[in-house]
């Protein structure tokens, strides 16, 4: 069943990661979603915020309201963890979608079969939509569940904005990681690169926010358009999923014209 | 159908020392083609250019009258290719590597498939990654001859396989060319292939020297020869005879070598008591060097030689 195509092989490869990706984003969303009343009694989160002053702005806390789930979510998961493990997990799986069978010498054979490099690029990539998807949908169903249970208020639908946001950032990573392995044949390059410009990604939004002057360079950022607009409160702005959306494009189309031009695995 | 591959000027260079040049090989259909030459003489390049996982930097490649870029996918149906060390997914089964790999073709035959797993006493069951070098091989043989190839592309296929399971290599080559195919096999060991092929083409530094047909490298084979005449015989009386070369007489007994018919040498020593003649034939691979194996120099003459 799962041998029946590429897609259907590349699925195959990322059943476990995305169970742990899954498991591990959706149990602590959930977990939090559970226990808010809990936290909220026991800890004024805005006066520990208002204690941290700028240092919360730096940390992607700026627009959170921590006296509510969404609030509270937002800033504990959705600003910086949630990023993080989706990016690892897009970014760690399509680096080696060639450079890993490139390494392991298994693309001489597979492409000595009907497919073509551009297909075997696209079909690994939808194979990964699949998996942040699959992600998703599991922090949705455990957070509604949590917040369920604990009688917290969390709008199911701004929840699957937020989602939607993460699974297009992840992506858009994933698409970048994907572009510089295709390009240097190099995993390890590739992980590195995307994840140190999430990281620096994440830093100048955070900092735009109190230094003066970063304002200029926010849109570069990634994050910007992340959580920039609060799709927590808002929903979904159409304009940012569209820029993260296109960014991903760009890099998959980048992927595939390099991978098609390049000598492989010399 | 009649060409299986076509080069013309077809050039790879990645740098000074490796890479080949100008290589212009044509292998007609219906046969089993040896490709020769040492390790780094540009075997393996030209197989991956054949394949389009390198591209040339200048000629062109065409395979069973097709481009081998352009049209890459339908080549890709009739044609198959196991590597010299095969990789596989560890992960899986062999039957579910095939399984996989069958599937990417569209279809197998899968009771062809079942026979070909038995003759080359494979397991299917056996995860990849527990395989030894030598049963990778097999699930990547069985991998290429399931889906019945027109053009079968073996780079140095032999390394790893018992001598059994080798014998059984060599009869499915064999029927593979009973149908018409064509099986290219690469090898830097004449030995291993010189009873299989029909042709070979010897490639050394990135340039292929010659292409020659197994039984015209036998006519000209190169036989050491042992005569023992009954008293001292004159060293004049034998020389300068068509085809006689590394003359010694030496106590009554000559010895040389001579390439091709023995009929001049045989003639000249009737004239003496001949109590013993021993002949010893060489290997192809001493023919083989002593065409192409010696110096640059040799080899640039025997090029030109190929090319006149």
């Amino acid at each position: 069943m799962l041998l029946r195509s590429v897609f259907a092989k590349q699925v195959r490869d990322l059943r476990w990661p995305t169970f742990w990706v899954s498991l591990g984003m959706g149990g602590m969303t959930g977990y939090f979603a559970l226990l808010f009343p809990t936290y909220s009694k026991l800890f004024d989160l805005n006066d520990m915020l208002a204690k941290m002053g700028p240092a919360a702005k730096l940390l992607g806390a700026s627009m959170g309201d921590a006296s509510t789930l969404v609030g509270f979510l937002h800033i504990e998961l959705f600003s910086m963890i949630l990023p993080a493990l989706m990016v690892a997990f897009t970014a760690g799986m399509a680096s080696g979608f060639t450079a890993g069978e490139e390494s392991r010498g298994t693309i001489d054979v597979l492409l000595s079969f009907p497919i073509s490099r551009r297909r075997l690029i696209l079909e690994k990539t939808l194979a990964l939509v699949l998996g942040c998807t699959a992600a998703a949908v599991v922090v949705w169903i455990l957070a509604m569940a949590g917040a369920a249970v604990s009688a917290s208020a969390l709008p199911a639908d701004h929840l699957a904005a937020a989602l939607v946001m993460l699974v297009l950032l992840g992506l858009a990573f994933g698409a970048l990681a994907l572009a510089i392995s295709v390009a240097t044949g190099n995993r390890g390059a590739a992980i590195g690169v995307a994840v140190a410009l999430m990281v620096a990604m994440y830093l100048v939004d955070g900092l735009a926010t109190v230094v003066d002057g970063l304002g200029v360079v926010r849109p570069l950022s990634l994050f910007r358009y992340y959580m920039g607009n609060d799709p927590l409160r808002n929903g979904l702005s159409l304009a940012d999923a569209a820029v993260l959306g296109a960014v991903a494009a760009v890099f998959l189309v980048a992927s595939v014209v390099l991978f098609e031009r390049r000598d492989l695995a010399v | 159908m009649t060409t299986a591959i076509e080069t013309r000027k077809l050039t790879k260079w990645y740098g000074r020392s490796r890479g080949i040049r100008d290589v212009d090989l044509v292998v007609e259909a219906g046969q089993i083609f040896g490709f020769l030459g040492p390790n780094g003489a540009g075997k393996s390049t030209t197989i991956r250019l054949l394949l389009d996982l390198i591209r040339p930097t200048s000629g062109s490649a065409r395979v069973l009258g097709l481009d081998v870029h352009r049209d890459r996918l339908a080549i890709d149906r009739r044609v198959s290719y196991v590597p010299g060390e095969v990789s596989l997914y560890d992960e899986l089964t062999g039957r579910q590597l095939l399984t996989y790999l069958g599937n990417l073709q569209g279809s197998v035959d899968a009771a062809y498939r079942d026979r070909l797993i038995e003759r080359l006493e494979l397991d299917p069951t056996k995860r990849i990654k527990s395989l030894s070098r030598g049963n990778k091989q097999k699930v990547g043989l069985v991998a290429a001859f399931m889906i019945r190839p027109d053009l079968l592309i073996l780079d140095e296929p032999t390394a790893g396989l018992d001598p059994f399971i080798q014998l059984e290599f060599e009869r499915l080559c064999e029927e593979t060319r009973e149908e018409g195919k064509t099986v290219f096999i690469s090898s830097h060991q004449l030995p291993e292939v010189e009873h299989l092929c029909d042709r070979v083409g010897i490639i050394r530094d990135g340039r292929l020297l010659a292409v020659e047909s197994i039984a015209d490298l036998k006519d000209r084979a190169l036989r050491r020869l042992e005569i023992d005449f009954g008293g001292p015989v004159p060293a004049e009386a034998f020389a300068n005879l068509p085809g006689v070369r590394d003359l010694t007489v030496d106590d009554g007994i000559l010895r040389c070598t001579v390439m091709g018919s023995l009929d001049a040498l045989v003639k000249a020593a009737a004239r003496f008591e001949v109590r013993n003649l021993r002949s010893i034939d060489t290997s192809l691979e001493e023919i083989f060097m002593a065409y192409y194996g010696a110096g640059d120099g040799a080899a640039e003459e025997v090029a030109g030689h190929a090319a006149a």
